[in-house]
Formats: C-alpha cells, structure tokens, sequence
C-alpha cells in the first residue's frame, strides 16, 4: 500500500495534468454545486446552498437548483464552498525568480518566463490556491514587472495569465537589496547601494533619468511634426529600462514595494508623491502597525505573512497582530505566502488572525476579496457572487478552522484539484485492503 | 641533349627503384585512411545498386555517376551509360542514400565540461575575479575548430556526411559553419562560411544577464540597438553634417547582417517555453530563423505550425529539468525519456510539420540507437530520411548542391547493407565530395 | 516529604549528656537533610505563590487521560493539581478563578524546539543550536539556553509550557533538555537537564550546501555507512570505559587519556540517556531500528517523514516517533501531495506512539496546529491533543508531572476560550506549577505602544 502510493501520486497528478489539456473530458466549465455552507465573503453566509456554474461563470446561487443536462454534480454535503485563495505574493510557475545582478532591472518581464510545467501549481491547488501574483524577486531595488496567474495545471502558459490584472512594477527596500546577509568576495564587490539612503536615492536618480528619456522622445516627436524637421533628426535610442520607469511615471504600471520598516514606508510614499506613481501595496510591512495613519492617508495596502518573523532584523519587530491590527485600522490588507510550502496552508494562516482580532469573516477577506481588490481583479473573483468567474475551493470544515483540508480546487468551472478522486486512484492502486484511509 | 633526358637507369637500379616506388605508394595509401580506404578518382560509376535519391521514387537497381565530386547522372540500370574512364563499383545488394547532414552540433570543438558541480575551492576562486560578460557574437566558429581523422570516421559510420558546426558559449554564441566531412583539413570541408549567428536562452553567471528573464530583455535591447545602430550609421552615411558620429560597437556591427540583412539566426530551445519566447522574439523583429533543440516541439505543435519556422529537432530524448516530467521523480523522468520524448518527431510528422533531425547533444552512437528510437516511436522512415537529406540542405540554403541524389549535385553519398534505418545495417562505402571511403565490416 | 531517620547511634554517647541534646541533634541534621532532599526535586524553587491555594471554577476541563468534565473545578497547592472534578470541596481562602465560558486543558509539551537557541534565524550572532564539527556529544542545551527569549513567552502564550530544546548539526549534536516555559534563569527552568542525546542521520534528499551563495551537491553519506561509524564511535566508548574501570581496580594499569566524545556518550551506550534519532527514509529507519536493537540502547525517532511505510516495524521495535514540523513539503513528490500529513495518521493508527513538535523557535507557538494538521487529515481529534500532552509526557518520562489533569501532576493548566488545537482560540490563563504566568510578550508590548499612537492623538 504504501509503495502504491509513491506511483499513484504521480500517475495521478500526470493524469490530472493531461486531463485538464483535454478540456472536453471535464466539465468543460459547467457545474453544479449542492447543499454546500457557501461562504460569499461579500454576502452572507448560505447554509446548504447551491451554486450553478455555466461556461465559467457563477450563473445562480440558490436553494435546489437545477442543472441543465450533462453538467457535472459535485455534492458538497454540507461542506464549505469559498472563494478561490487568491496569493497576492508568490514565485512559483517561473523560470526564474531574480535577476541579481544590477540594482535596476525594470525592463525584465515576468509574464514572458511563466513556466506551466512547475509542480508548485499543483501544490498550490491542493491547498485551494486559485490565483497568484508571482514576481520578480527582492534581489533587487526595481526588480521588473510581474504577472497574475491562474493556476489552470496542464494548460499552456499563456492561457495562465490573468491579463485584466494590474500590472505591476517590482520595487525592493531593506536588507535583501543592501545585500547585507551575504559574503562579498573579491570578485563580487558591495554593490550600490549599501544602504537605504543609497537606495532611495537611487530610485529617485533612475526615475529623473527617465523622466529626461521620456523629454528627449516629445523633443524628437515635436521636431518630427514640426514644419521643417532638422536633416540630423534621429530617434533617442529605444532604452527598455527607461520605457518602463516611463510606464511607471505616465500610470500605467503600478508598484508593489516590498519593505518591512516602517522609515522605509513613509520614504516610499514620499518618493510616489514626488514622482506622481502609484503604489499597490506594501510587501511584507511587518510595520505596518506603527504608521496605519500613515498608510490610511495614502490609501495603500499591505500584503503580508501573519506570524512568521524573526527571521532578519528588519523582521524582530513584527507582530502577529499586524494584519488584524492594521486591518481594523481600515487598510487593505491581504495574506500572502512567499513560498511554494506556505502557499498550500494560506488558508491556516488567515485563520490564526482570528486569535488576533478578527472575525472569521473579516480573516477570510484576506486571502480572497482583499487580495482580487489588490491585484484589480475584484469584479472578476475573489467572492461568490452571481456573474462572477467560478474560482472556488471547497473544504471539509471551515476553511478558517485548523481541522480543515481542501477537497476541491475549480478554477472557471473546472476542476483542477479532486482530493476525492486521488483517493480512488491510490485505493485502486492499492494491493491491500482499506487502502489508506 | 636527348641523351639526357632518355638516358635509362642500368638494368642493376630498376628493381630497387621499383620495390621503392611500391614502397612509397604503399606507404601513402595507408596514410590517406586508416581503417577506411580513402581514394579519390576523377570518375566512379556505381552501379547494380538499389538507389533512394530522397527527390524521386527508389529505383530498384540502378546507376550514378561521378565526376569531379559531382553527381554526373542517376538512374535504372540500363538507362544511363558508364563513361569509360569511370572506376566501376559493384554495388549489389547495396542501397545508395544521400549522405546524412546533421545541421547541429559542436564537433571539432574543444568543449570545456561546464561543470555545475564546481569544487568550493574552484568556485572561491572564479569569485575572487570579478565577473565578465561572455558574449560572442562575432565570432567565427571555422576559426576554433580542430577536425579529427577518428571523429570523421566515427561519423561516416553513423551516415552522416556534412555537418553543421556551431557555437557552443554565452547567449550569443558566434557564426556556425559548414563542412562536409571529406578528410580533416578545414580548407577542404567548408561548404558555406559563414552559416548561421547561434543564439541559446541561457544566462550568463555573475554578471547582467544571470536569469532567464534577464537574457530576454538583453536579447530584446540588444535587436532594438541594432536598429537604431543601423539607422544611425545609415543616415550617417547619407548626409553627415552635423550629425553625430555613431560610436563603433563591434557588438552591434556583427549583429547588422543578421538583424537588418536578415541573414539566419539559429535559436536554440531547450523546452518548450523556450520556443514560445524564440517565436514572439522572432515575429517582433521580423528574423530569418531557425529553432534547433524543440526536443519539446510537439508540446507546442500548434503555434509551430502557424509560424512555420524551419525546425532541427534534436534525437536528444533527456527531458529538460524544468519540464513537468522531471519534477516528479526518477521513475516519471525516465519513462518520459523512454516513451515520451522520443515520439516528438512522430508527432510533428502527424500535424504535418516539416522538420529536420540533428545529432546535437549525442554522439555518432547515440543518434544512431536515438534515430532508430524515433523510427520505432513512429516516425516514417522516409520521412526520417528526409529530415536528414533534403530539410536540412534547404534550411540550410544548400538545396541546390545537396540533401538528394541528383545531378548535378555534390557527390555526397553511403552506401549500406541493408536498410538504412535497421539494426544490423551497416555502412560499407561513404563518399564526400567524391572522396570514397570504404569501411570494411570489422565483424561487427 | 519524609525525614529519612538518622544513624542516631553513630553520635558518641559521650556527647549525649542529657534527652534535649538528643532532640537538638536530631533537629538540627533534620533540617540539613530537609534542605539536601529539596534541591533535586524538579520542580525548581519558586519564590512567590507556592503554597498558596488556588481553585479555577466553572470551567469544562478536559484532563486527557480520562473523560471531559463538562463544568467543574480544579484545586491547586503547593504547584500540584489537588483535586479536579464536578464538585469538588474548595477550602476557604482559596484563591478563585472564575472559569466558566473557558476550557482547562493540560499545558502542551513541545517535542523538538530551538526555543531560547535562536532569536533572529538570519543573524548568526543571534543563533547557538548548531555547534561546529560532526561529533559532539559534550555540548549541552541548556546551557546556552536563553531563558529571557522573545520567542519563549510568545510559546508560553499559546499554552506551551515546556518545551525540548535541542541541539543540531553534524552526526552527534549534543545533549537536548527539557525545560517548562517559565523561570527567572535557565536553571529554574530545568525539567531534565540533560533528557536525550541528539543524532542526526543523513537527509532523504542531498543536501545542497551553500557557501557565500554556491549550490555545490555535497556527496551524500549514506545512512549505513553512517551507522557502520557509529559503531566504531559506541564501540570507542565502551572500550574506553572498560579500560578506565580496569584501571581503577588495578593501580598499575594506567588509565586511558580523557577521550571526550566517548566519556559523554558513556550514557547512551549504557543504555541511561535515551538518544533522539533524526531520520526520515525508510529503509534508513527500518537500517536505525536494527541498529538500536543491536546497540541496546534507548531510543526515540524525530522525522520520520516515511515512517508510514514502516508503521509496522517501528510499532514492533517500540519506539516513539516525534513527528518534524508539517510546515514543510514531502521530500519524496512520488509519496504523494498529503504524505507528511498522513504519516503521523497513520503510525498512530499502527500504534506507535507519536508526538508532534514545532521544530523552530519563532514558529514555537504554532506546536498545536501541526496536531490539528495532522486530525485535518484523518487522525482522531483525542489523538492529536494526546500527541501534544500526555505522549509526550510519557516519551520523555515526565507523565508523572505533565501532559494531564491529574491530582498529584504538577499544576501546568491553560485556560482557553475554545478547543486548544483551533487557530482562533485565545489562551486566557497559563499556569505552570501553579503559577499564573504573565501571558505579555513582545507582540502584545508592541502592539500596546503603537496603539498609544492613536491615544496620543
């Protein structure tokens, strides 16, 4: 038995995997889900709810629906039906996490190295993980933009690729990008900047440049138009770093700032207010306790663990209460997980900020609601509400309590993840009787 | 003054002469091949043999001609003529291919083994150097290499008469080269100099670009500066006054011909995201590309088909690491590598995608068991003829010399006892260039 | 506690003028064997409130070991658990704790913990759990043990009340300890000062060394090979003291030269101080389980991760599993996405005895949420909470004192208002041997301070 479920599991997942290319083998987008506990986040809570999914999209919710024939039935029992987790900070499903070299990279794009092949999508179903923004890493103080993802396992990479999404712009503070946890060698001098002023500064000196880059191409359009161009008339040279601090300066990309002191946030909120861009959010701000005015005032949000700190000195004065603390304060706050083991129980971190204040329903918001209003998907997902996509999970007890397991994974009607069925392969796989469970 | 010049040797120094003279012509005839005998006559004619000319139907017992290292003419047994100062070869019971062209690989090269798993000690020292940018695109891969007599040989027993030889270092990695494999002397095996710039997704380490999205944006800035470079040098060239002068850029300068000219550029994929990224580059810059690698094409068969992109699908089965197979353990990777991977040029032949086979990343005995691994997998057998005669020569502009039987064509052919694809076939006569090598069965 | 009887006749008659003398005597070594017999105890002296009474009333208890008491009272003196039940006598005087709406369970016991090793994981200077050098028996927790760390009243705070705290690294890692979460210098917080010795064997997969950023694969030493040299290094030992009681015995023979690792190990291969194996493969433990048998000597598994697949032999062998931390991937993708989850299900199904741990210092408090990981997915709920109590308890020989609500167990009771194991739950009270232990802690300290922001408005 226990051999059998070292080959199960991977016969399994390949099987899922081949089986969601081949759409028409699933529900193909159609369901109907019934007698669930439906957890809307943005509504009440229905218990013994159903919910109709046509072509992807959340058609009715109600009691003792039907289905038109042919759709799939998923029998919920009284299990809860939530919306999908949305993880507002990953890198997971790419080919590559930072580009470590120079201090200012704007110009890699995460959306062109998604990696459809990478076996965290499936971890991160199996934990009820529908969607994810995965960037560009901290290596860096402008790192590059990012991409939003729905974990759709088996499908081509471009078909992951949420393109309503905000897109955003990678910006690091702190330690990571002084590089002062690492050994500097001959070869592999201190890199600028060394400190937060440098960086700072250098946030600022990269956007004059590219504010005078954005001048020289009006200059060369105008001469262009104008009635006598100059014979020695020649475009500025196309420079990708600068084209997208420009994207950034004209609004059209939005910056998520990874930072855990609180002098780093209000410096960053200035530097937005002098350069006229917008932030998304705050990475991390493990102290983001200690300025809610301050973040309040700007209207920007937080993105965050819940209790695993400690780890580097920028991090020894976080506190478990931050999200709920912050989050009573009236900002945007949002769960994440940074990592490809975390981002299978985000679900249990959201939970524990029970203890530390919310309600059940205010904790659920931050790994659903919150985050799609972050990402700007929240007319798309990230609550059960009639018109919405159907990206849900379902779960054997309330998703906020630690007894609880995913069962299901559906993202736009089909399922990614079927715990019940993997059970069927492993105990048909299986030589002894009973199989596991 | 006749006297002189006829005056014969005494009767005593003709034998010695003579047995001197056998000596030396011995003498040199082993030299000219080891195993295999290499000779070169102003004329072959072939003949009584079974003949896949690749452009028209097999004829079941027929004549070629040679001359000169070209094919004179092809056809049935009785409809050509043997010229009189043709060298006969009985050839039945043989079949007559055209020889095999692998458009990729690194031979001749001194590759040093990049070795991931550095000593600590090696690893200090490469880090107490600062880091430098190892970009080639320059470079011309004639230059570096060093032909071996062993490796051309091993190759010829393997069918393979002409080769691609490419760049094997940075992202940009330099201008491939190619040769026919008619002896071991450079001057002598070029066919076309240069061929192609080689570009790999790869990084570099320590320095700009050292990650995959890096290399992307550097490749993209890198054709946006060729660009501008070109239409800076150009305007300069035109009207000069008070223009200012572009600043050489021997990076830019050896980008020009392929970025402006459109002269091939060769991407290699190693996954299947790989191709997706070389096809959006491809189509932003309007490149004459090749893809080489797509050991994962059939993944992506689709988009391949809608780009029609000429394709050398490498008979490298090993799945590359970031591929779902290799994720899940070594029982999953190594069933993908027996069943799943070979099957990839089945299934490109199955949507009707036209592709070329390389030996890129195998040796001569690798591609010979890999070749006959795809065969098994599905791949027609002419078709896998095909992809390594007529599809490569037409990638490679070289339609019109070789990759067929034809005349006036190079006289590259084998010639084999038994089918070319089966087991226990084995190559008995190669001719490159009109050069023929024989190779005696060693009781294989 | 008794006054053993004195050797009265070994006092010279000569001195004994008169009965009073006598009883003075007697009084006086009295005392002194009093004050003698009061240090080894293990509930180390505290200074306030010790004697004190002190009834929590009104509360559900669930005591572990035996049914769940729906409303009832708990008595404590002199640290220990008087009396518990649904109507119990409470003397007057005693301090009363009003309970009701709450829950009374044991205080948890973490099996694997760096508490008071590591403050800031990142910052070197900060961490003391990982000694340099393969063979290090001598090094001992406790004594590095930073009893005023942040980590410590954040664990204590979420109803752990003690904790091992371990060494790690190398083959042989040192002596771990045992100690409750409550005490004024390490020393007060001694349960056992030296409870087992720690080995770690080779990793499920290789281990990646990094060195100022290289990824270089070390060569991996197999678990066999690595048994084959802890038998060389046991077999040291015993040779070495062998020697040294010859030498004793016999004045000319001279003793041997002070071999440290093997005058530390002398426990373990005489079979006295258990050892904690790290080990996760399963053909590794089924290699350690032979090995124990061999070596006769006591053992407890830490890991396991594939101890499923040899439920059997490990329930047959008798040794206990402490489960690593679940906050972690299956090292082998083949066993499956839940195979970390479900291993603990069933090894306890199988009958072995199980125990979880938190494995980490700053994440110490989440020790009760790898238990209810563990009945997420399948493991009886009376389980999990025994797993982080009373098994414990038992594995380390301290079920006498800890892991349930007994009269005569020390008093180390959480107060909470819902199930133990649940995310949401918040700890109202903690008491460690009596003792209401102050529940601020650096989260709660900063949190004040920055919520006197908005006051200061």
């Amino acid at each position: 038995m226990r051999e059998k479920i070292k080959k199960t599991g991977l016969l399994l997942s390949l099987l899922v995997f081949f089986l969601s290319s081949a759409s028409w083998l699933l529900a193909g987008g159609d369901l109907l889900i019934k007698n669930a506990t439906i957890l809307t986040v943005t509504g009440n809570t229905i218990p013994n709810g159903d919910v109709l999914v046509i072509n992807g999209v959340i058609k009715q919710i109600g009691q003792n629906l039907t289905a038109p024939a042919g759709v799939r039935i998923i029998e919920a029992n009284g299990r809860y039906l939530m919306p999908g987790i949305i993880d507002t900070h990953t890198h997971i499903a790419l080919s590559g996490t930072n580009e470590g070299t120079d201090a200012v990279t704007p110009e890699v794009t995460m959306a062109e190295v998604v990696n459809a092949d990478d076996t965290s999508i499936f971890t991160a179903l199996s934990g009820g993980v529908t969607m994810v923004h995965t960037m560009h890493g901290s290596a860096n103080v402008i790192g590059g933009t990012n991409v939003v993802l729905k974990l759709k396992w088996g499908k081509p990479s471009e078909e992951l690729i949420v393109k309503e999404a905000y897109p955003t712009l990678k910006f690091a503070l702190g330690e990571n990008v002084k590089q002062s946890n690492r050994t500097l060698l001959p070869g592999r001098p201190q890199r600028y900047p060394a400190t937060r002023m440098g960086a700072n500064a250098l946030i600022r000196s990269e956007l004059m440049r590219a504010k005078d880059y954005m001048a020289a191409w009006d200059r060369y359009e105008q001469l262009k138009k104008s009635k006598n161009p100059p014979a020695n008339l020649l475009p500025p040279r196309k420079d990708l770093r600068l084209e997208t601090l420009a994207d950034l300066l004209r609004g059209q990309l939005i910056a998520r700032c990874h930072a855990y002191v609180a002098p780093e946030m209000i410096e960053f909120l200035n530097l937005s207010r002098e350069f006229g861009f917008k932030i998304g959010a705050f990475e991390h701000a493990w102290e983001a306790y200690k300025i809610t005015n301050e973040l309040k005032a700007a209207g920007v949000g937080i993105s965050v663990f819940i209790d695993s700190w400690a780890y580097k000195m920028e991090a020894a004065e976080g506190i478990a209460y931050n999200a709920a603390y912050c989050t009573q304060k009236g900002i945007l706050v949002s769960i994440n997980s940074d990592s490809g083991e975390r981002i299978r129980r985000l679900f249990n971190e959201a939970g524990k900020a029970v203890k530390y204040g919310l309600t059940q329903d205010e904790a659920l918001k931050l790994i659903t609601i919150n985050a799609a209003k972050q990402l700007g998907v929240d007319r798309l997902v990230g609550s059960i509400e009639v018109g919405k996509q159907a990206d849900l999970a379902l779960f054997s007890q309330h998703p906020m309590s630690a007894y609880t397991r995913c069962e299901m994974t559906i993202i736009e009607g089909d399922v990614y993840f079927d715990r019940e069925a993997l059970l069927k392969e492993r105990a048909a796989a299986s030589t002894k009787k009973g199989g596991l469970l | 003054m006749n006297k002189h010049f006829k005056k014969r040797q005494p009767a005593s120094v003709r034998p010695l002469t003579t047995a001197f003279l056998i000596l030396v012509l011995v003498a040199s005839s082993i030299n000219m091949a080891q195993a295999g005998r290499a000779e070169v006559k102003p004329a072959y004619a072939l003949v009584n043999c079974r003949i896949f000319p690749v452009a028209q139907p097999v004829i079941e017992k027929g004549t070629i001609v040679i001359r000169d290292g070209l094919i004179e003419a092809v056809g049935p047994a009785g409809k050509i003529q043997i010229p009189e100062d043709a060298e006969l070869i009985e050839a039945s019971g043989l079949n007559a291919y055209p020889g095999l062209i692998s458009a990729h690989t690194n031979l001749f090269l001194e590759t040093k083994e990049q070795s991931q798993t550095a000593t600590p000690e090696e690893y200090l020292e490469a880090l107490s150097q600062p880091a430098e940018p190892k970009e080639f695109p320059w470079l011309q891969i004639v230059e570096k290499i060093k032909p071996k007599k062993q490796t051309v040989e091993a190759y010829h027993r393997a069918g393979i008469t002409t080769v691609v030889v490419a760049p094997h270092e940075g992202i940009f990695q330099g201008q491939s080269v190619v040769l026919n494999l008619n002896s071991d002397q450079v001057s002598k095996m070029v066919l076309a100099q240069p061929w192609a710039l080689h570009i790999n997704f790869t990084t570099e380490r320590g320095v700009y670009p050292s990650s995959p999205m890096g290399t992307l944006a550097f490749l993209r800035q890198k054709f946006y500066d060729t660009q501008h470079y070109s239409q800076h040098l150009q305007k300069y060239r035109q009207s000069p006054q008070f223009l200012k002068r572009p600043e050489y850029d021997p990076f830019l300068e050896a980008l020009l011909p392929f970025v402006i000219d459109k002269k091939p550029i060769v991407f290699q994929c190693n996954n299947l995201e790989e191709i997706k990224r070389a096809l959006k580059l491809i189509k932003e810059f309007k490149l004459n590309a090749v893809l080489t690698g797509c050991n994962e094409a059939w993944r992506v068969s689709q988009q391949l088909k809608s780009a029609s992109i000429p394709l050398l699908v490498t008979l490298d089965f090993r799945p590359p690491a970031s591929s779902v197979y290799a994720q899940q353990g070594q029982a999953i990777r190594e069933k993908a590598e027996k069943e799943l991977y070979p099957a990839n040029a089945s299934n490109l032949a199955k949507e009707k995608i036209n592709f070329s086979l390389t030996s890129f990343g195998l040796n001569d005995t690798n591609f010979v068991k890999n070749l006959r691994a795809a065969i098994k997998a599905g791949l027609p057998a002419d078709q896998a003829l095909r992809a390594l005669t007529i599809e490569p020569a037409r990638t490679l502009g070289l339609d019109k010399q070789l990759g067929s039987l034809e005349p006036g064509k190079i006289a590259n052919l084998i010639l084999t006892k038994g089918e070319l694809f089966d087991e226990k076939t084995s190559i008995v006569k190669v001719m490159v260039d009109g050069t023929l090598f024989t190779y005696e069965e060693k009781g294989q | 506690m008794k006054i053993k009887n004195m050797k009265v006749n070994r006092i010279k008659p000569g001195l004994l003028k008169n009965k009073n003398q006598l009883v003075f005597l007697a009084a006086l070594l009295g005392l002194t064997l009093l004050s003698i017999y009061s240090f080894p105890l293990p509930a180390a002296a505290q200074t306030e409130d010790r004697t004190e009474v002190v009834a929590i009333v009104g509360a559900r208890i669930v005591p572990v070991t035996g049914p769940v008491i729906e409303s009832g009272s708990i008595l404590i003196k002199n640290g220990r658990i008087a009396d518990l039940g649904a109507n119990i006598s409470i003397p007057s005087g005693a301090k009363v704790i009003e309970a009701r709406g709450l829950v009374a369970y044991p205080g948890m016991i973490d099996s694997y913990s760096w508490l008071g090793l590591e403050e800031i994981s990142g910052v070197r200077a900060t961490v003391d759990n990982r000694e340099t050098g393969r063979i290090n028996p001598q090094v001992k927790a406790i004594e590095a043990l930073r009893y005023d760390s942040m980590h410590i009243p954040i664990a204590r705070a979420n109803g752990i009340v003690a904790a091992v705290v371990a060494p790690s690294g190398g083959l042989i890692s040192g002596q771990s300890t045992l100690v409750k979460l409550d005490g004024w210098t390490n020393r007060e917080m001694v349960i056992k000062e030296s409870l087992a010795m720690i080995i770690e064997l080779p990793a499920l997969r290789r281990g990646r060394g990094e060195f100022a950023g290289f990824r270089g694969q070390q060569p991996q030493v197999t678990t066999e090979k690595t048994l084959d040299e802890l038998r060389q290094i046991f077999e040291k030992a015993r040779m070495y003291e062998k020697r040294r009681e010859a030498a004793r015995k016999n004045i000319l023979l001279p003793p041997p030269d002070f071999d440290e690792a093997s005058h530390f190990l002398l426990p373990v291969v005489k079979g006295e101080l258990p050892v904690i194996f790290s080990v996760h493969a399963d053909k590794d433990i089924l290699q350690t389980i032979k090995f124990v048998q061999e070596e006769k000597i006591k053992a407890i598994f830490y890991g396991v991760e594939q101890g499923f697949k040899v439920a059997k032999e490990i329930k047959e062998a008798g040794i206990p599993c402490i489960i690593g931390s679940l906050y972690s991937l299956p090292p082998v993708w083949e066993d499956g996405y839940d195979a970390l989850f479900l291993n603990p299900v069933i090894l306890n199904q199988a009958g072995v005895k199980i125990s979880f741990s938190s494995s980490s210092a700053s994440t110490a408090k989440d020790l009760p949420y790898h238990a209810a990981k563990a009945a997420a997915f399948g493991l009886k709920p009376e389980e999990a909470l025994k797993a982080v109590t009373i098994y414990p308890a038992e594995i380390f020989g301290v079920d006498k004192l800890l892991g349930s609500l007994e009269p005569g167990k020390t008093a180390s009771i959480v107060l909470a208002d819902g199930d133990l194991l649940e995310l949401g739950t918040k700890i109202q009270k903690v008491f460690i041997d009596g003792k209401e232990v102050s529940l601020e802690n650096r989260y709660t300290e900063l949190l004040k301070k920055f919520e006197q922001r908005e006051a200061d408005k």
